[in-house]
């Protein structure tokens, strides 16, 4: 069996055992989802009703399965708080199908921007030989990793959106109506998720790149006649980056996960807000669904990272 | 042909190269022995252009053929120097596993020193650098060629730094301890291929080391340099036969030779195999490790890495192990002090609480204590175990001050931390440390490896002291056979898990059975 089949055995496990934690979870936790439904003043007849609708009366151990064999045939199970129309409950894929492309689409934008603006800020500034730029920087980085994201938002909102009037709060623009459009929306919350750990990233590949810098086969390859260019690019940065890929994965999944509190402060239709309202209404189906998402997307961005740092470093996949 | 004149090198504080000037001729191997701290180093670094960047040249010149490449209160000017180095002049460092880019094919970075000095193609590049690996005896080129460090050995990893080196036929090869990080056969292998190099290429070889064997070996120069100064230049024959000053002669003197006389503190072997039951009886011992990956899928195995080892220590007789990396000597050694629970076979001590010194004394001190609570560590550990053993306060602090002044340090260490003290003073800790408990039975694993040879010899002499008045037992791995054969009554060779040579020490030194043992006192 190679590699990857044994990465894909684990991934199923992990999935599954979160599946069936997040199920029994709810069941453990107290509340009753029928009296949140129906409120105190229901009528027994009416409960116990609903209660067969939703089929509550099975016990937890098949009503699981029964999840689960729904979700392996793609039914992801009925919301039971929010209705299609009347008489229809709302399907938990028709909920999230609408909210996962913003949240997706804002943890692709945010990535992106903290690879492509980290990476070579942490290379120049561990090239840079000036004390001011030096001081300059980690003033700055310091400051940006300070600041919590909600309010880095507000400041993102007020400078690009009041002052330099590049978008208009508030105003969120459908993937449906004009995709760049929804692009150049996303772009700014996107931005405030992205400074801090671009802040984070650059300083951690700036200390990884002095540290290699220090290592004995750097004197080698002077030794050899190497320009500090080459030394730098053929050399350092291939080994630096090793730590680095480790940092950014963790990064990269927590942006996966956790962009509830930007996306309301920018008032976007994503799974965030979804996720707070279904918790608050016990909404469970939804909740349940939305658990797995971020589990797999972890399990995901780690999965790649495990083959990046393959490339990168031909010592690990040796052993 | 490489002069060196007055130059002297400074970092923020003091002069650590003073004044120091050195003619190398073409074809010659100059060696610079000296113990750590004595500024060889940053003299090879400086030459080589390759100092810290902190480093000032603060008087002198360096002349290469008639080029000088640097001069006192010039900057160094790297474009002049990055046409010599790797071209003209190269270096080849102690460590090879660090020493080479880990995520590189070590092919590439040798022809990485073609790419930049020379105009061949691809191809002729290619096969200049197999060529070169055939001729510093790597076997299987195109395997080597295609292989990341790790994925060679110690001896071959320096094989491709030699390459690497002399690829070009640089006029001036620096070599810095080049084989301190290897295993003694292979040590004389790179020596021998080294000398050999010189023959052919006729270039000047500066030579570093702390090993005065080496040194008598290989060059036919030597200077001896302490505190950045060279205290005394010379013929190498003239150097160790008639050394004239007294650093010169303690340096020799320090180290263990053949030619001096050793004297044995066991009891007379007759009367101990006797009378007395021995310390330590280890009974057809093997020992095993669970080998494999950690996951949930790996399959675990469990791999014999000593096999059926069967021997007896007695009272006040020191024990030597011998042999290279990866034999198993430490393997063994922790199996006999309980600390590895897989084993076949019987491990019997006759006196409690055996004890361990390390080789390492910068790692294996917790560098957060004082030397004081360290050395009443094992008392109070001790206590713990057996509360009839357990000491008050002050009989603890007294026993580790009794013993700090055994060890030859004064009191006000108590209070010192490992950080500030100096290698041969944490080994004395050390020692302290496994000798207060007044056990019957140490395991000394390369105690003295660490350490410069006038700091080597101190230490040694220390433990033939300690062990004469407690009648100690120990057992001594190490794979240095110089300190074996000035320590130990008896030895052990082992070889691939298994003791395949054991006896008395002079009957083994004097005649080796095995063409192994031969092999391991080569270098003698």
């Amino acid at each position: 069996m190679g590699y990857l089949g044994k990465k894909l055995i684990t991934l199923i496990m992990t999935l599954f055992l979160v599946s069936a934690a997040a199920f029994l979870a709810f069941q453990i936790i107290p509340g009753d989802v029928v009296t949140s439904i129906l409120g105190t003043e229901a009528t027994p007849e009416r409960e116990e009703q609903l209660r067969e609708e939703l089929g509550l009366n099975d016990p937890p151990v098949v009503r699981y399965f029964h999840w689960l064999g729904g979700l392996l045939r793609g039914d992801l199970g009925i919301s039971y708080r929010y209705s299609k129309n009347m008489n229809e409950r709302m399907p938990v894929s028709e909920l999230i199908g609408d909210k996962l492309p913003v949240t997706l689409w804002l943890a692709a934008l945010s990535i992106v921007l903290i690879i492509v603006i980290s990476l070579p800020l942490g290379v120049l500034w561990a090239k840079s030989r000036s004390r001011a730029v030096d001081a300059a920087l980690g003033v700055a980085t310091q400051t940006a990793m300070a600041v919590p994201s909600f309010f880095l938002g507000i400041l993102v909102t007020y400078c690009f959106g009041i002052v330099l009037k590049l978008f208009t709060p508030g105003r969120y623009v459908s993937y449906r109506q004009s995709f760049s459009g929804f692009l150049g929306y996303l772009m700014f919350p996107a931005l405030s998720i992205a400074i801090p750990k671009i802040a984070m990233t650059a300083r951690f590949l700036r200390n990884s790149m002095l540290t290699e810098l220090g290592a004995d086969y750097v004197r080698t390859a002077c030794g050899k006649g190497c320009s500090d260019r080459r030394i730098m690019y053929g050399h350092v940065l291939r080994n630096a980056l090793m730590p680095v890929v480790t940092f950014l994965g963790m990064i990269v999944s927590e942006t996966v996960a956790g962009s509830i509190v930007i996306e309301q402060v920018f008032g976007l239709p994503g799974i965030g807000r979804l996720l707070i309202s279904s918790v608050s209404s016990r909404d469970f189906p939804v909740v349940e669904i939305l658990i797995l998402y971020i589990t797999f997307a972890v399990i995901l961005v780690y999965f790649l990272v495990d083959i990046l740092y393959r490339v990168i470093d031909p010592r690990i996949s040796e052993k | 042909m490489i002069r060196i004149e007055n130059l002297s090198v400074a970092f923020d504080g003091p002069e650590v190269v003073k004044n120091v000037s050195l003619e190398i001729k073409d074809g010659e191997i100059l060696g610079v022995v000296g113990e750590s701290g004595s500024g060889k180093s940053v003299t090879a670094l400086t030459l080589m252009g390759l100092s810290a960047r902190t480093a000032r040249v603060t008087s002198g010149r360096i002349l290469y053929d008639d080029v000088t490449l640097l001069e006192a209160g010039k900057p160094r000017d790297k474009a002049l120097y990055r046409r010599y180095q790797g071209a003209r002049m190269s270096m080849v460092f102690q460590e090879p596993m660090t020493s080479l880019n880990p995520t590189q094919r070590v092919g590439r970075q040798v022809e990485e020193t073609l790419r930049l000095h020379t105009k061949l193609t691809a191809q002729e590049r290619r096969e200049k650098v197999l060529e070169t690996f055939r001729s510093v005896g790597l076997k299987d080129e195109e395997t080597v060629y295609r292989s990341y460090p790790h994925q060679l050995s110690g001896g071959m990893r320096q094989r491709v730094m030699i390459a690497m080196a002399v690829i070009l036929h640089p006029g001036l090869l620096v070599a810095d301890e080049p084989t301190t990080a290897l295993d003694v056969t292979v040590q004389s292998q790179i020596i021998s291929l080294l000398g050999e190099i010189n023959k052919k290429q006729k270039n000047a070889m500066l030579f570093i080391t702390h090993d005065l064997n080496l040194a008598r070996r290989l060059c036919s120069r030597v200077a001896v340099m302490k505190d950045g100064c060279i205290v005394e230049i010379g013929e190498t024959e003239q150097i160790f036969e008639h050394p004239v000053q007294e650093y010169t002669k303690q340096l020799i003197e320090a180290v263990p030779s053949r030619l001096k006389e050793r004297k044995s503190d066991a009891e007379p072997r007759e009367n101990g195999r006797g009378r007395t039951a021995p310390v330590v009886e280890v009974r057809d011992l093997s020992v095993y490790y669970q080998e494999g990956s950690n996951s949930l899928f790996g399959r675990r195995k469990r791999r014999c890495v000593v096999k059926g080892a069967d021997f007896a220590l007695y009272a006040g007789e020191s024990l030597g192990l011998v042999g290279e990396s990866g034999c198993g000597k430490t393997t063994l050694s922790r199996a006999v002090l309980g600390m590895i629970r897989d084993i076949d076979g019987s491990v019997v001590h006759n006196t409690p609480r055996p004890q361990m010194i390390f080789q390492d004394p910068y790692g294996s001190l917790n560098p957060t204590k004082t030397v004081g609570w360290l050395l009443q560590e094992p008392l109070r550990a001790r206590g713990a175990i057996d509360a009839s053993l357990a000491l008050s306060k002050e009989e603890m602090e007294e026993a580790a001050y009794n013993m700090l002044r055994r060890v030859g340090l004064e009191d006000f260490y108590f209070h010192r931390r490992p950080s500030q003290l100096s290698g041969g003073q944490r080994q004395r800790v050390s020692i302290a440390q496994a000798l207060i408990t007044n056990p019957g039975f140490i395991v000394a694993d390369e105690p003295v490896s660490a350490l410069d040879v006038t700091v080597q010899a101190q230490i040694m002499e220390l433990l033939r002291n300690f062990q004469q008045e407690m009648k100690l037992a120990c057992l001594f791995i190490s794979h240095d056979i110089h300190v074996v054969y000035k320590m130990c009554d008896r030895i052990m060779v082992m070889k691939d898990g298994r003791i395949i040579e054991s006896g008395d020490t002079q009957e083994i030194f004097a005649s080796p059975r095995e063409e192994y043992t031969r092999q391991l006192l080569n270098g003698f």
